[in-house]
């Protein structure tokens, strides 16, 4: 497949056969992973920027580590310890990279559109790492990756996605390409963290879990941001864990081996219980690995990877 | 001297729409004559004047003539933020959009809460000759929604209405003893119905597009229940309020009983509102950021539906003027406000008046002729004696909107780059022309 995009924004940008050309890309990408000796020279002499405006050990540390297993020089532009805090504006920032002649721009930011902003200044190509509330394209590429190691194929699966989902971009980005994979999908939560405009989405939502889970075969449960109690989105970490908390017996309701995801970090015992996280059914460190192997393969498809041989 | 000829005269103050003369003498309108030509020699004994040669003779074939527009809700910007805007290139931008008449709200830096910034704002509006400034005075002072202010002595320096816009006044009784108060001045109380704590930190309308763009919702309920509020406070007192930029269906609604109620209330809709929706907005188009946002498809059937019956009394720019570099952010982190001045007319034009959902003469009876009535000053009519205040409006102009051509200091409209059909090609004010084929004169 000849691939046509420059950035990576969104999934709604994506084909259903160009998210499976990713997911196909990320399979040799994670033999890689198993290697001993890991880095290959695919990608030596490119540079890759990473602007991390939001905390994101975990989305910084994936990125870092697939270019430099590509080859590429990677640098952090961590707002800490850059003109940002000095005030600088995205635009600005977006010259500065343009003058240094950065080759593919990685951003996540608290902002909604960020990226967009971002690629509309550039001319090298813009990876949505996450902005905002919008989307996190590259989480649900590797959720997606995650469900299709496990469960075979996408089409005709069961996803329930319960959380937070009206400030949830993973929920966003998972549905609009879980859609696009033919797979069922229903989001469940409160009414104040699922307010009826979250149905632009086209699928199920429901505020109740239980019922939602017989059928099941995989089980994505949000990360509950606990400072959303004090502006009254839930009362206590008590009864939200009571009606969304996902435990072992809970999950036995689906009546099959479902798999259980978590875009993470984890909040043991609130979102989920703690024995569960570390169970059999859990793929939560999976879903680390598979997002190195994830974002290798689309930092080598948006850099023109496909003129030449990933893996020799 | 003037002589419009062969021009669509508009005129609903009086009830009179159709084709005819105008004639000016110094500076004021001499005579209207509709449905029959006049001849030279007619003309220069209505004028008083001997020689043709004195009398300049315009052809309004194909054109309206409209008294000159009045805008009822302006950010003019200075004194403090010149950068966006100034009374001179805000006066100039009203003029060649049409508005010959506009109101100056208050939320500068400093606000004009005090009698010498309200004259300051009035004079440099004077000095400038272009549109007539009227300064519209704070209702609290600093805008800081507690102490009222010295409102008297602000309407002695000139204010025509007071307001927080760009504030909603949270505290009830606050907005309540402004509005007992105001009983003094004789002039209206402008609010701007925005509660904060629904409206929180929402960037658009709460709905399928803000949570399609993942980006803050600000629900209706945030504007709909302060109009509500202000509605019964206004009945109650039996003091003079106006609402600005009404965007909810709801709104129209409580204002429509408000009114069959006996409220003394009348109410604005921007153009935006009703022109572009929520669903409208790209996520990186921070022109269409505006506050109250976007409404939705169904609000703007209201909102017609609304000035159509006479529930919402006039069409109200909220000319917002940003810096190209505070609208060059991320969505969320942009300034709200739309550049309304040069598009404004156009688009309402083009949009609604073209497309025969609005006639000239209502078009003429909300931009003109209401707000004059209703801020209580001369204008928004041709009959003879009044300020020779017009617009030689053009139907068939079509412009493309650049940044090269407008006369306002900033751009952030949805329009730019676009093209819209109908523009005022002529603008006098007290005889004087303004602007000549779309270009204001120094």
């Amino acid at each position: 497949m000849h691939w046509r995009h420059r950035n990576l924004l969104d999934l709604d940008d994506l084909t259903a056969d160009e998210i499976e050309h990713v997911l196909q890309t990320a399979v040799p990408m994670k033999e890689i992973l198993a290697r001993p000796l890991k880095k290959l020279p695919t990608l030596r002499g490119k540079s890759i920027a990473l602007m991390i405006y939001e905390n994101s050990t975990r989305t910084r540390t994936s990125f870092e580590t697939a270019g430099k297993l590509l080859g590429a020089d990677v640098t952090n532009f961590s707002v800490a310890q850059s003109s940002v805090n000095k005030g600088e504006s995205l635009y600005d920032t977006a010259k500065t990279l343009q003058a240094m002649r950065i080759d593919l721009v990685v951003i996540r930011h608290a902002s909604a559109g960020a990226a967009a902003f971002l690629a509309e200044q550039l001319k090298a190509g813009v990876i949505n790492g996450g902005d905002g509330a919008h989307a996190h394209p590259t989480q649900a590429l590797l959720d997606f990756f995650t469900l299709k190691e496990r469960l075979g194929e996408i089409a005709g699966k069961k996803v329930v996605i319960v959380g937070d989902i009206l400030h949830s971009r993973v929920a966003r980005s998972n549905v609009l390409g879980l859609k696009k994979l033919g797979a069922e999908v229903v989001l469940v939560g409160p009414p104040t963290l699922l307010p009826p405009e979250m149905g632009y989405l086209g699928v199920k939502l429901s505020y109740d879990l239980d019922r939602e889970l017989p059928g099941a075969d995989a089980v994505m449960t949000l990360r509950l941001q606990l400072e959303r109690q004090e502006r009254g989105l839930f009362p206590s970490v008590r009864e939200y864990h009571r009606l969304y908390g996902l435990t072992k017996e809970r999950l036995a309701k689906t009546g099959k081996a479902t798999i259980v995801m978590h875009p993470g970090p984890l909040n043991r015992g609130v979102e989920i219980a703690s024995d569960l996280a570390d169970s059999n059914s859990s793929v939560i460190e999976e879903q680390v690995t598979n997002g190195v192997a994830v974002r290798m393969a689309l930092i080598y498809l948006l850099m023109g990877g496909g003129t030449s041989r990933v893996v020799d | 001297m003037l002589w419009i000829k062969d021009a669509h005269l508009v005129d609903p103050a009086r009830g009179i729409s159709g084709r005819g003369s105008l004639l000016v003498r110094e500076g004021r309108i001499c005579k209207m004559v509709v449905g029959e030509a006049l001849t030279a020699e007619t003309v220069l004994a209505l004028l008083g004047c001997p020689d043709l040669a004195a009398v300049t003779q315009v052809d309004g074939t194909g054109k309206y003539l409209f008294p000159g527009l009045v805008d009822a809700h302006v950010h003019l910007r200075e004194p403090g933020q010149e950068e966006k805007e100034e009374i001179r290139s805000g006066a100039r931008a009203a003029v060649r959009g049409g508005f010959t008449s506009i109101l100056a709200m208050a939320n500068t830096e400093p606000v004009i809460d005090t009698r010498p910034l309200v004259e300051y704002v009035r004079l440099a509006g004077e000095r400038e000759g272009k549109a007539r400034v009227y300064p519209v005075a704070a209702v609290t002072k600093g805008m800081a929604g507690k102490e009222i202010t010295e409102m008297v002595e602000l309407k002695d320096g000139g204010a025509v209405a007071f307001s927080d816009d760009g504030k909603g006044i949270q505290n009830a009784e606050t907005f309540r003893l402004a509005l007992e108060y105001a009983k003094l001045t004789g002039c209206p109380v402008i609010s701007h119905c925005e509660d904060t704590s629904l409206a929180g930190a929402g960037v658009m309308r709460k709905g399928e597009h803000s949570a399609r763009l993942g980006l803050k919702g600000i629900p209706a309920s945030a504007e709909s229940v302060m109009v509500a509020r202000d509605a019964l406070l206004a009945g109650e007192t039996g003091s003079r309020l106006h609402i600005a930029h009404v965007s909810t269906k709801e709104s129209v609604q409580v204002i429509r009983m408000a009114k069959k109620a006996g409220v003394d209330l009348t109410a604005e809709v921007n153009p935006h509102h009703l022109l572009l929706a929520d669903e409208d907005v790209p996520l990186t188009n921070t022109s269409y950021k505006v506050n109250p946002p976007l409404p939705s498809r169904a609000d703007q059937e209201a909102l017609l539906e609304g000035l159509l019956d006479g529930t919402i009394d006039m069409l109200a720019t909220d000319h917002a003027p940003h810096t190209w570099e505070e609208k060059a952010r991320p969505f969320a982190e942009a300034p709200f406000g739309i550049n309304g001045l040069e598009t404004a007319l156009a688009a309402v034009w083009q949009e609604l008046v073209a497309k025969g959902k609005l006639t000239p003469e209502k078009l003429v009876e909300l931009w003109a002729v209401n707000p004059a009535r209703r801020f209580g000053f001369t204008g928004g009519t041709m009959a003879e004696g009044s300020p020779a205040d017009l617009v030689l409006f053009d139907p068939a102009w079509r412009e493309r909107v650049t940044a090269e051509t407008r006369e306002s200091k900033s751009h952030n409209t949805p329009f730019l780059g676009k093209e819209l059909q109908g523009f005022p090609v002529m603008v006098w004010i007290g005889g004087k022309l303004v602007v000549k084929d779309r270009k204001v004169l120094d």
